[in-house]
């Protein structure tokens, strides 16, 4: 995390690199600080050691020239004669010559003063000095030797004398000559050595005998004091003839440098001392100026770090910050946008670097906006499909992106054959209405700009000397720069944009791009319009079509609003209705069906079967049978909501199926199974009533009635029979699988064979006129046997009691017979009719029919087999039938339909 | 025309079975009458006393439905319907025009004439001799012996089966009466499965008796069973 930090801010590191080369030179400085005030001590060691040895060597030259001088006296008889008048001359010149000697003097054997110069008043001749150390000494010594300091009792100076022993010649001891050396002279030359160096050095150099006691010191007044008692180690160490160095502390505990040097020749040693703070001040100076100079360092770098961070971090995270705000929409505060502004006035890099992030953000906004602009504009030309509208919002996209004044649309006009301003913005009126622009115009910028398929622009108006043609114009209109590019279409005439600027201009590239993007958008909005427009048409063609399907609907629909009022309703609702058409629409949809209801011959119970079909958890279902003056129509009716794709209820629809042919068939059908039934059962109870009859055993029947009844048996079992026959003969021409065998037949056989079987009998109401001369018919004998025997039931069954009349007429093509009754004869509504399956003549009073209602549709069928047809012919009075035949010179493809069926 | 015979009224457009009812019920005794549709039907029914009418249904000139029909406005005397159709909503079409049976084509001798026997035995039933006796039912008061069934005091117009078959119930009160059991009784020993018959006869007694038929209070259906008469 620490880490993360630290890589992240640029100030953490440089502070961290600027920590870590602080601490290398601290680090150094310190090292080389250990080094060099340990350099610095040895130096101040070695300089006192120095100057020791310098002070001990001439310290010992000054001893050893006192002993040397001694030695010398020792020589001369009168002093060894102990003659006081020779001993003052030698004594006298020996004071003269050396400075440093303050007395000399002879003691005798016994150590007792014997003479002294020079003599002063207070005078110790006499005295007996043989305590000294040095007389006690000099009894055992050859050569001079040196004593410890005291104060001359003479003098009463202080002094060390040096000795001689006195030997005669037999050896006996004569006592001593001594020179007393004045000890002030050695400290005055010490003095004179710390005189060279700085006062504050507070140098003490001092010289000890053998004794320990001070001889020599820089301060007179510590003459002769003990210095084993002030620097033990040391006097201990320079007595045992040690030289070196120490730092010891003091009698007042100062710590003192002492650097020691002995003098072998007298014994005594050299002391030089200094306090440490006084004798290593240089290194500690040094190591102030270290410490000077890393308090600079860090300082600096407080400050270095102060200033790089204001100067240089900051701004670079104010040019993150800004960077990172572009394109998005958010206003910096007050402080923000002062800051960036000062940053962006800097002379230096980071100036530099601000400002060109400035354009770059502006152009970065800019290209944004022409982006924004264009998808507005995109989503313009897809929410609408009217191009008027679509146009117009590009044209203003494009002055505010453009910065144009004036903008327009020219689009061919494929009627005139001319190119006229489609869409224009702020184009004066005239103009709109002057821009004509001939296609094989070559000056024109809208020609010139399709047919390149490139943009074309005028910078200046007044000097393009393409633009000559037009300049009137365009001072007009007050433009002085136009550009235009041409609109790509494939399903739209050619067409262009151009745009005008008031004053002289050169269209960036970018500007172009622009403007052709809008000109792609402004393409697809035509090209939308367009294509809309086609499918608009196609749209209402097909709801046209759809219309006249509706309308042409043998079933009626009507569909309601939620009101309740009938918004659509096709032709068949106002025939059934009997409402005109405009009445129908909008009135409410419960008036136009009271109407229709009205028809109904159960009006309540219609009502409520309508009722219950509008219910909404009803069937939605009902059948009504609605009465006209010629008809009556069975209808269903089918109840449908309306909804929208969303599923909510928009209204209800309602169909009025006609099921009335569907109901005719079903009755027909129902009819057919009880006709059928009938017609079987009828000849059947025939023959099992007189079966029974028969066998019934209460009854005995004579013979004839017996074969009466037999006979009526075999005769409804033919009946029977030709009925089976029928019905097969039916089903085998429904079928189409009836096949028929043509020979050469006499008519008049045929009738009669008919008349035979015929059931009723037509007995003596039959009457059959045929010509003479009728050629014989080719045709398959079993049907027109059928045929006829049809007919004459049909006319012995619904011609009452009356005559029946068959009659035949030859044409040079076909044979016609007629079979005419007398009965009702047969209304002109039921005269096809009466030819179709299981159609049966109703008509109140006068029939029910007991026929099959097969016969004559078998009959039909058959002579269409033939080639011929069958009809009604119509009669004042009666019902006749006729059929025709063809002969057989009819044609070739008859006989060849009889070759091919035999 | 002896009038101890009784006269038989033959209707049907085909003669061989016309003619065959006809032989078969003169030689038994009886009178027969015959017409080739409606309208000659009741054109002799109108000249004749006619004891019983066998027709069929489907004939030109005025279907049988229509004759039912048009001879009910004047006459209770029985009819047979023959008829070459024989499902259950024809009969009860054919009964509810007032048929008194219902004969499907073809028929032997033997059930048409046991048919014409009980259909009579029916129409006795009136003339039944005299009693004396009342029967009182809640608001019915049946008079057996004037054929005559008061509703509140006031007549009820019904056919001889109506009045058979609403005296039976009204002897029978409180009992639970199957299907059978009633058929044999009223319509006599031939009968039996002819529930039909019942449904169609219930509906009519009930639309003369009840104070609402839709929700009948006297004639009670048991269901899978039979019928029912409670007045109390």
């Amino acid at each position: 995390m620490r880490s993360l930090r630290l890589r992240r801010d640029l100030g953490l590191q440089v502070l961290a690199l600027y920590l870590i080369f602080v601490g290398l030179v601290v680090a150094s400085t310190l090292v080389f600080e250990n080094f060099a005030s340990r350099r610095l001590q040895a130096d101040v060691q070695a300089a006192d050691l120095a100057l020791a040895r310098a002070i001990a060597q001439e310290t010992s030259t000054f001893t050893n020239n006192a002993l040397q001088a001694v030695s010398r006296l020792a020589d001369y008889p009168a002093v060894v004669a102990a003659d006081n008048g020779g001993m003052t001359e030698i004594f006298r010149t020996v004071l003269d010559v050396r400075s440093e000697v303050n007395l000399v003097y002879r003691l005798n054997e016994q150590g007792v003063m014997l003479f002294h110069y020079p003599i002063e008043p207070g005078s110790t001749v006499g005295t007996d000095f043989s305590f000294r150390d040095y007389f006690q000494r000099a009894l055992l010594a050859n050569g001079p030797i040196l004593s410890k300091g005291r104060i001359s009792p003479t003098t009463n100076k202080p002094v060390a004398t040096a000795v001689m022993p006195l030997w005669a010649e037999n050896g006996r001891f004569l006592g001593v000559v001594g020179t007393n050396l004045k000890l002030e002279s050695l400290s005055q030359t010490l003095g004179s050595i710390v005189g060279e160096y700085p006062s504050q050095e507070q140098m003490d150099i001092l010289i000890v005998d053998d004794a320990g006691q001070i001889v020599a010191h820089t301060d007179s007044s510590l003459m002769l004091s003990d210095a084993t008692e002030t620097m033990p180690q040391v006097i201990t160490a320079v007595l045992a003839n040690a030289t070196g160095s120490q730092i010891a502390p003091d009698l007042t505990g100062e710590e003192m440098l002492y650097s020691y040097v002995p003098i072998p020749s007298a014994g005594w040693g050299v002391v030089v001392s200094r306090p440490t703070a006084v004798a290593f001040a240089s290194p500690s100076i040094f190591r102030r100026g270290a410490l000077l100079a890393i308090v600079v360092f860090l300082i600096g770098g407080v400050i270095f770090w102060l200033i790089f961070s204001e100067r240089v971090l900051r701004p670079i995270e104010r040019l993150a910050y800004f960077s990172q705000s572009v394109g998005l929409e958010e206003a910096f505060s007050e402080d923000h946008r002062q800051k960036l502004a000062t940053l962006t006035s800097r002379p230096d890099q980071m100036g530099l670097l601000m400002r060109s992030m400035t354009d770059m953000q502006q152009a970065i906004e800019a290209r944004l906006n022409e982006l924004s602009t264009l998808l507005e504009t995109g989503r313009a030309v897809v929410s609408s499909l009217d191009s008027v509208v679509v146009l117009d919002t590009i044209l203003a996209q494009v002055e505010r992106l453009l910065d144009v004044n004036m903008s327009a649309i020219f689009a061919y006009d494929e009627a005139r054959n001319i190119f006229r301003v489609r869409a224009s913005r702020n184009l004066p009126d005239w103009y709109i209405q002057q821009a004509v622009i001939n296609p094989s115009d070559p000056s024109s910028i809208t020609m010139r700009t399709i047919r390149s398929g490139q943009p074309i622009q005028i910078d200046d108006t007044e000097t393009n000397p393409s633009f000559k043609a037009h300049r009137d114009r365009a001072r007009a209109a007050g433009y002085r720069s136009v550009m235009a590019v041409p609109l790509l279409t494939q399903h739209a005439p050619p067409t262009a944009l151009l745009v005008f600027r008031p004053d002289p201009h050169e269209f960036t590239q970018r500007e172009g791009n622009l403007l052709s993007s809008f000109a792609t958008q402004a393409a697809m909005a035509i090209e939308n319009a367009a294509l809309f427009a086609r499918s608009d048409m196609r749209l209402q063609e097909q709801t046209r079509r759809l219309e006249a399907l509706v309308q042409s609907m043998q079933d009626g629909l009507i569909l309601e609003n939620l009101e309740g009022r009938v918004i659509y309703a096709n032709r068949r609702i106002a025939e059934l209705s009997g409402l005109p058409p405009e009445q129908i629409q909008q009135s409410p949809v419960d008036d136009v069906m009271a109407h229709l209801l009205r028809r109904a011959p159960d009006k309540e119970n219609a009502v409520t079967a309508v009722a219950t079909a509008l219910h909404p958890h009803g069937e939605h279902k009902a059948n009504l049978a609605l009465v006209y003056p010629d008809q009556t129509i069975y209808l269903r009716l089918k109840v449908f909501e309306v909804t929208d794709s969303q599923g909510l209820p928009l209204g209800r629809g309602r169909i009025l199926q006609d099921i009335t042919q569907r109901q005719e068939l079903d009755r027909m059908k129902s009819s057919l199974i009880a006709t059928v039934s009938h017609e079987l059962r009828t000849p059947l109870a025939a023959i099992k009533g007189y079966a029974t009859t028969l066998l019934a055993e209460d009854v005995e029947w004579d013979m004839a009635s017996q074969r009466e009844f037999l006979e009526i048996i075999s005769q409804e079992s033919d009946h029977l029979n030709n009925l089976v026959n029928d019905l097969l003969d039916m089903s085998r021409l429904e079928a189409g699988n009836l096949t028929v065998r043509r020979i050469a037949c006499d008519l008049g056989e045929l009738i009669g064979q008919a008349a035979l079987r015929a059931h009723p009998q037509p007995g003596e109401r039959l009457l059959v006129n045929l010509p003479p001369d009728l050629p014989p018919i080719y045709a398959d004998p079993r049907r027109i046997e059928s045929v006829l025997r049809n007919l004459i039931e049909n006319a012995a069954k619904y011609g009452g009691e009356g005559r029946i009349w068959i009659t035949a007429v030859s044409q040079p093509t076909h044979l016609t017979i007629y079979v005419q009754d007398e009965g009702p004869g047969i209304d002109a509504q039921h005269a096809e009719r009466i030819f179709t399956s299981f159609y049966r003549l109703e008509n109140g009073l006068t029939r029910n029919a007991s026929g099959a209602g097969l016969g004559l549709s078998i009959a039909r069928g058959f002579v269409r087999l033939h080639g011929g047809e069958i009809w009604v012919e119509p009669k004042p009075s009666g019902a006749c039938l006729a059929f025709s035949l063809p002969l057989q010179a009819s044609g070739p493809q008859w006989a060849s339909f009889a070759a091919s069926e035999d | 025309m002896s009038p101890n015979k009784l006269t038989v009224l033959v209707v049907d457009d085909e003669k061989s079975l016309r003619d065959f009812v006809k032989r078969n019920l003169e030689v038994r005794g009886y009178q027969a009458l015959t017409a080739a549709n409606g309208l000659e039907a009741l054109a002799l029914f109108e000249s004749n006393a006619v004891n019983l009418v066998i027709l069929d249904l489907m004939m030109p000139y005025m279907n049988g439905l229509e004759t039912i029909r048009r001879l009910r406005q004047t006459s209770q005397t029985p009819i047979i319907v023959l008829s070459a159709l024989g499902e259950e909503e024809d009969k009860i079409q054919a009964l509810n025009r007032g048929a008194d049976d219902y004969l499907t084509k073809p028929f032997g001798v033997g059930e048409l004439l046991a048919r014409v026997q009980a259909v009579l035995r029916r129409a006795q039933v009136a003339k039944r001799p005299s009693t004396d006796a009342l029967l009182v039912r809640g608001p019915l008061t049946a008079d057996l012996d004037r054929h005559e069934i008061k509703l509140n005091q006031k007549p009820l117009d019904l056919t001889p089966t109506e009045f058979s078959l609403l005296v039976y119930f009204m002897e029978n009160e409180g009992k639970v009466l199957p299907h059978q059991t009633i058929l044999r009784h009223v319509w006599g020993p031939e009968y039996g499965q002819e529930t039909e018959y019942l449904r169609v006869y219930i509906g009519r007694l009930r639309q003369k008796i009840e104070p609402d038929s839709a929700r009948p209070r006297y004639l009670r259906t048991e269901r899978g069973i039979g019928y029912s008469f409670i007045t109390y």
